[in-house]
């Protein structure tokens, strides 16, 4: 009788190609757009902008420090007459200007006393470039004052100890202190973060057809006249259950595939699978899946038109979403919503997912996750269950 | 014998019984009408048939056995055919008789639930729903009288001993109607007890050998429809000009119970028409002649025996049902 029903349950699935659609096409049109369209925001880049400089000194100091600029970030573009309205429109990110008398405190040991090295942006530079431009002058004009400095201090010591010195060239921050990620693979991306945010999402987008179908089952008699032929509510449940387990399973597949080789092809980075723990990255996903189907057979139990069924799970999945940090990484958001973000089941399927495809993570360290999203399950489908047996059809 | 005694059942929270005290049988072989307005409980009592709502006073056994315990041995012994399209609309109708099969008793003995067993019945089911031609397509394109007899050809795919058919007829052409009345008769000649209800008094009258009729949860009258409507009592049906619907119940008081009494435009003057069941000791002419020493005149008088409409009427009332 299961296997029966399971087959029914496939049969219907595949003729309802807007809920396929939905199914499929709407988490990778996602994966795509979101992957592209956040690109920066994952790694921003300073050496593609559209930038112009204003230079009133002319001293070497400052051309040197304009020459490594240039070197690091491309070359300027030709100042524009009215460069304010270049700037406000945005058609010039970022522009140096480049007081007279730059030179001068470029080497010299008294503290300046203004700023002569102006870095402006446009009103809608992104806070991440915003700031790494801001680092990046700092380090710049720091690095050529300390030369002079040193230089000049060189200049200034008898040659007896002179040989002693170092190099002034090897006094950098940089060869003390090294910045890392630290990872398991390849440094995470925007498609590897979207690529697990939107595969959750799609996972749990079942809520929709699921309640829909079981509400149009439950009015048209379908499901009275089965519970008639003595098929019990778990059966009826479970052989629900089992053809979404495949959806969600095709689903997973298709996303990842598409991280792994479409997304290179779009000019995006491609999901790195190196150092993936198979057997975490399956446990996983079957506890995502569980608990995403129970869910959702929880809400078509409890909904009573196809109204309802149409509105309350799409709603559900937003909120699920926007609060699990899907749409916005929680790590972005205030430490308040980060706090409430883990009572989305949407975070915990994401934080598991993360923890195996960007921090090759195992079967121990995704039990948190795992056994949560498991929770949610036995609680959804055990209520399911309860209303399904007690509810009039 | 499908029997079913004393049955009560109350819903949470409502005020009053949905079925009190409900008691009657149905014999294979044998067509029992259903009747009852809307709201009556007949969907209450066809969910206690159909085992999806459990018992809460009452038994109701299957040839002498608890409906619970034949439920356990045969599910499907007692098929249900709701009012509603019960099928699934995007598959086939032949894969609709598949699914639904492999859920009835047929399947539950075999490891294979699209057996030969299964398909031989899906054969039967094709033929005698005479849906052969349309096998291959979906049910929601199906026409309203190809629904019905799909949703009939599911029913009996389980070779179940009962069937419960809800109102089978809901929108469907005289054609495809007096093809559902003659499946109905068909299976009830091979020895299935069949409980039919409808709102068409017609149909339960020319299917049904007995009849029940329930109205707010309680059983009416029930008994052979021949019985039922072999009454004493005489119904005089007139229209008369000349007397107010006050004059004619007052006149009528002594002669029987005035069923009705309104008064409607005709084609050149208002008319007066009314319905009187009359007492056992009147005859229509003494009331007639009541009528026009009253004043008024007849223009039209018809008499006879009840109709099962008029039995209906009678005793679940004119008022409307809008629950």
């Amino acid at each position: 009788m299961l296997l029966a029903l399971i087959r029914k349950e496939l049969l219907v699935l595949s003729r309802d190609v807007h809920g396929l659609l939905a199914l499929f096409v709407l988490p990778l049109i996602f994966i795509v757009v979101m992957s592209m369209a956040l690109k920066d925001v994952y790694s921003p880049h300073v050496d593609n902008l559209a930038w112009s400089v204003i230079d009133h000194d002319d001293g070497a100091p400052v051309k040197s420090l304009l020459t490594q600029w240039t070197a690091e970030s491309g070359k300027p573009q030709a100042l524009p007459a009215d460069w304010q309205a270049a700037l406000r429109e945005g058609k010039l990110k970022y522009l140096i200007q480049i007081e007279r008398g730059a030179s001068d405190d470029l080497i010299s040991t008294t503290k300046p006393d203004h700023p002569r090295i102006v870095l402006l942006t446009e009103p809608g530079l992104d806070f991440g470039v915003f700031t790494a431009l801001g680092a990046q002058i700092q380090a710049r004009t720091t690095a050529l004052r300390v030369k002079s400095l040193m230089t000049n201090l060189m200049a200034k010591l008898p040659a007896q100890i002179k040989p002693t010195m170092m190099d002034v060239d090897t006094l950098g921050g940089e060869q003390l202190t090294k910045v890392e990620r630290q990872e398991a693979g390849s440094r995470p991306t925007s498609v590897q973060h979207n690529v697990p945010a939107w595969l959750v999402f799609g996972m749990f987008f079942v809520i929709a057809p699921i309640a829909g179908l079981f509400v149009e089952e439950r009015s048209c008699g379908t499901l009275g006249r089965l519970r008639s032929l003595g098929l019990s509510p778990l059966t009826l449940l479970l052989a629900k259950m089992f053809p979404y387990l495949l959806i969600n399973c095709l689903q997973a597949g298709l996303m990842l595939a598409v991280g792994v080789y479409v997304m290179p092809l779009l000019g995006g980075d491609a999901l790195s699978m190196q150092h993936i723990q198979w057997p975490a990255l399956f446990a996983i996903l079957f506890a995502i899946s569980l608990a995403a189907i129970s869910l959702a057979l929880l809400v078509a139990t409890l909904v009573k038109t196809q109204a309802q069924a149409n509105t309350v799970g799409p709603m559900l999945n937003i909120l699920m979403a926007a609060l699990g940090g899907i749409m916005i990484p929680t790590y972005v958001m205030p430490s308040t919503m980060q706090t409430l973000s883990r009572s989305s089941p949407m975070n915990w399927a994401l934080e598991g997912l993360l923890n195996v495809l960007l921090r090759g993570g195992n079967l121990l360290s995704i039990r948190h996750e795992a056994m949560l999203l498991l929770a949610l399950a036995t609680v959804s489908i055990s209520l399911a269950y309860l209303v399904f047996r007690f509810k009039r059809i | 014998m499908l029997t079913l005694s004393g049955i009560h059942t109350r819903y949470p929270h409502a005020t009053g019984f949905a079925l009190e005290d409900v008691t009657f049988d149905v014999d294979r072989g044998e067509v029992l009408g259903l009747l009852g307005p809307n709201g009556a409980g007949k969907t209450t009592l066809i969910s206690h048939l159909a085992g999806i709502l459990p018992l809460q006073q009452g038994s109701i056994s299957v040839d002498g056995q608890s409906l619970q315990q034949s439920r356990k041995t045969h599910p499907a012994r007692i098929a249900v055919a709701p009012q509603e399209y019960a099928f699934f609309p995007t598959l086939t109708v032949r894969e609709n008789l598949q699914c639904f099969g492999a859920m009835g008793h047929g399947a539950a003995s075999s490891s294979d639930p699209f057996n030969s067993r299964i398909t031989s019945r899906i054969k039967r089911a094709l033929s005698f729903a005479q849906l052969e031609n349309f096998s291959g397509q979906r049910a929601n394109t199906l026409s309203g009288g190809l629904k019905r007899r799909l949703n009939l050809a599911i029913a009996s795919m389980s070779d179940p001993d009962y069937l419960l058919l809800d109102e089978p007829t809901v929108g469907v052409d005289p054609q495809s109607r007096a093809f559902l009345l003659d499946a109905v008769r068909q299976l009830a000649s091979d020895g299935m007890g069949v409980i039919y209800t409808s709102h068409y008094m017609e149909e339960v009258a020319a299917l049904a050998q007995r009849v029940v009729i329930i109205d707010h949860g309680k059983v009416l009258c029930q008994g052979a429809l021949n019985a039922l409507l072999a009454s004493d009592q005489t119904e005089l049906r007139f229209e008369q000009i000349g007397l107010s619907d006050i004059d004619v119940r007052h006149v009528l008081q002594n002669y029987g119970q005035v069923q009705s009494s309104r008064h409607h435009i005709g084609q050149s003057s208002e008319h007066c028409s009314g319905q009187v069941l009359l007492h056992s000791h009147c005859q229509p002419g003494q009331v007639l002649l009541a009528l026009e020493q009253a004043g008024a005149r007849i223009v039209h008088a018809e008499f006879g025996r009840l109709n099962l409409e008029q039995l209906f009427m009678q005793l679940t009332k004119r008022s409307l049902r809008d629950n």
